[in-house]
């Protein structure tokens, strides 16, 4: 997903911004412009449709210092739109991708349009069935970079099985998401938690990290990681994950619990699929007794 | 989409109305006077202005404007204004406005009016507003026939309007479809 949300549009380019509307009202004293009934709101690439719109006016013209910074401002008869807000079943349409909650914010200055739901209905972004959803969704309309508050995404096409089986899906949540198209990177951030079939990864940030094609190659979890899988779990000071090898190498003390069993070395390898684990320079405590009847222990 | 903007260019449709309307003065009339045709004041190429504080704040020229006694009716042929707004006035920024109309009809004491055929409104600015027809009853201007509204970095098209003659509050109304520059300042 984080793939496709990197990849998936072109850079927004400069033009001007139509709108439709059943009805618009002009209020000079609010200084500020409502358009009511199946809004729409195209800027280039980028469309904005919901029910009801406000364009706010800056208070006060920008001053010389503001213009020398080159950010595209909306000009109305001298006056200077800050910002529109959207709301009422708002969808935005941006290249291939696509967005829905219940409103934006287009933040002119500042190029940025922000979406939120509710909590029954969370904002999501959306590009064919690939979906990235959030409490509050950060789209930077003069790069292809995204902010997500609270991510909650499944990363469905970096996964493709060996023989065609189905693909085993990996899903990631944190409190806050940076997509960064320049570098090929989905940073996050406090609370990760990345899910694959039985297998659970704790870690404060994470990097995803992405080829030319827009596929997934690593996970890079830091500060501390903390997997489980069935009565496994590994810990190290920081792990990666090979997309390709799905293998997750542990380093930084890490550690191996298997039940009664305590394993350390250099390095733990986990494979997720075959659940085979490699141990370099393995020092530790075993006790077989415990792994009495389970497959291929006699 | 400027709210001023559309404020300046439809509440100088209301001042033409309102001059339609005879809302400035009692011109002077016959002393006979039947309900329907002939009026009772005919003149040609008329031409007035209007005075605040001992300045010219608004003029105007007709082609023709008659004057009905009954029910004080004016209606105007090919008239056209000039407002110059006060300084610290909501139409200040703008500068001078001028409209004209083909036809303008009023009834004075009821404050109601329609102008009518090419109503257009310009600004020194730039601003243009133009529709068909707009009607004034009182203090508002409405009507249900498309408006163009265009100016420095914007434009705005409806297909009706309902607005305050003072600019207060404004609406374009039955569909409503516009565009907005985005200047990028560098």
């Amino acid at each position: 997903m984080i793939a496709i949300l990197l990849f998936a549009a072109a850079a927004l380019p400069q033009g001007p911004l139509d709108f439709r509307a059943r009805d618009m009202r002009i209020e000079p004293q609010e200084r500020r412009v409502v358009l009511d009934g199946d809004v729409q709101l195209a800027r280039g690439g980028l469309n904005v449709t919901g029910q009801h719109a406000v364009a706010e006016y800056a208070k006060e013209q920008p001053s010389p210092k503001t213009r020398g910074r080159g950010k595209a401002q909306a000009a109305v008869g001298g006056q200077t739109i800050e910002r529109f807000v959207v709301q009422g079943k708002v969808h935005v349409e941006r290249g291939s991708r696509t967005a829905d909650g219940e409103q934006a914010v287009l933040d002119v200055p500042a190029q940025t349009l922000v979406l939120t739901g509710t909590p029954d209905s969370p904002p999501v972004v959306r590009d064919g069935s690939e979906m990235l959803s959030g409490d509050r969704i950060l789209l930077r309309l003069d790069s292809e970079d995204v902010d997500v508050i609270r991510p909650r995404l499944v990363l469905r096409r970096s996964l493709s099985e060996e023989g065609g089986a189905r693909p085993t899906p990996v899903k990631v949540e944190a409190e806050h998401l940076v997509l960064l198209q320049a570098r090929r990177l989905a940073r996050f951030k406090d609370d990760v938690v990345v899910r694959r079939g039985d297998a659970v990864a704790r870690s404060p940030r994470m990097e995803a990290r992405y080829d030319a094609d827009g596929q997934l190659t690593r996970l890079e979890l830091r500060g501390g990681v903390d997997v489980r899988q069935g009565d496994r779990r590994a810990t190290g000071e920081s792990a990666d994950y090979d997309a390709r090898a799905r293998t997750l190498v542990l380093v930084g003390d890490p550690k191996l619990y298997d039940q009664g069993d305590v394993l350390t070395g250099d390095r733990i390898d986990l494979a997720l699929d075959s659940k085979e684990v490699r141990v370099e320079r393995a020092r530790g405590r075993l006790r077989p007794e415990l792994h009495k009847g389970e497959k291929g222990v006699p | 989409m400027g709210s001023q903007t559309v404020s300046a260019v439809l509440g100088v449709l209301a001042l033409g109305l309102l001059n339609g309307c005879g809302n400035s003065g009692s011109p002077t009339v016959s002393a006979f006077s039947v309900p329907l045709d002939p009026p009772d004041l005919s003149l040609q190429g008329v031409a007035f202005a209007r005075l605040s504080e001992g300045q010219v704040v608004a003029r105007g020229t007709a082609d023709r404007v008659d004057y009905r006694r009954a029910g004080g009716r004016v209606q105007a042929s090919h008239g056209g204004g000039m407002v110059y707004p006060l300084p610290g006035s909501g139409l200040a920024q703008f500068g001078t406005v001028r409209f004209v109309a083909k036809e303008i009809e009023g009834e004075v004491p009821n404050r109601r009016g329609v102008a009518s055929g090419g109503v257009r409104v310009d600004t020194t600015r730039g601003d243009v507003a133009v529709t068909e027809r707009v009607q004034c009853d009182g203090d508002l201007l409405h009507n249900n026939v498309p408006v163009a509204v265009r100016g420095p970095g914007y434009q705005v098209d409806g297909n009706g309007l309902s607005a305050r003659t003072d600019g207060s509050a404004i609406q374009l109304t039955q569909g409503v479809r516009g565009q907005l520059q985005m200047e990028a300042r560098r």
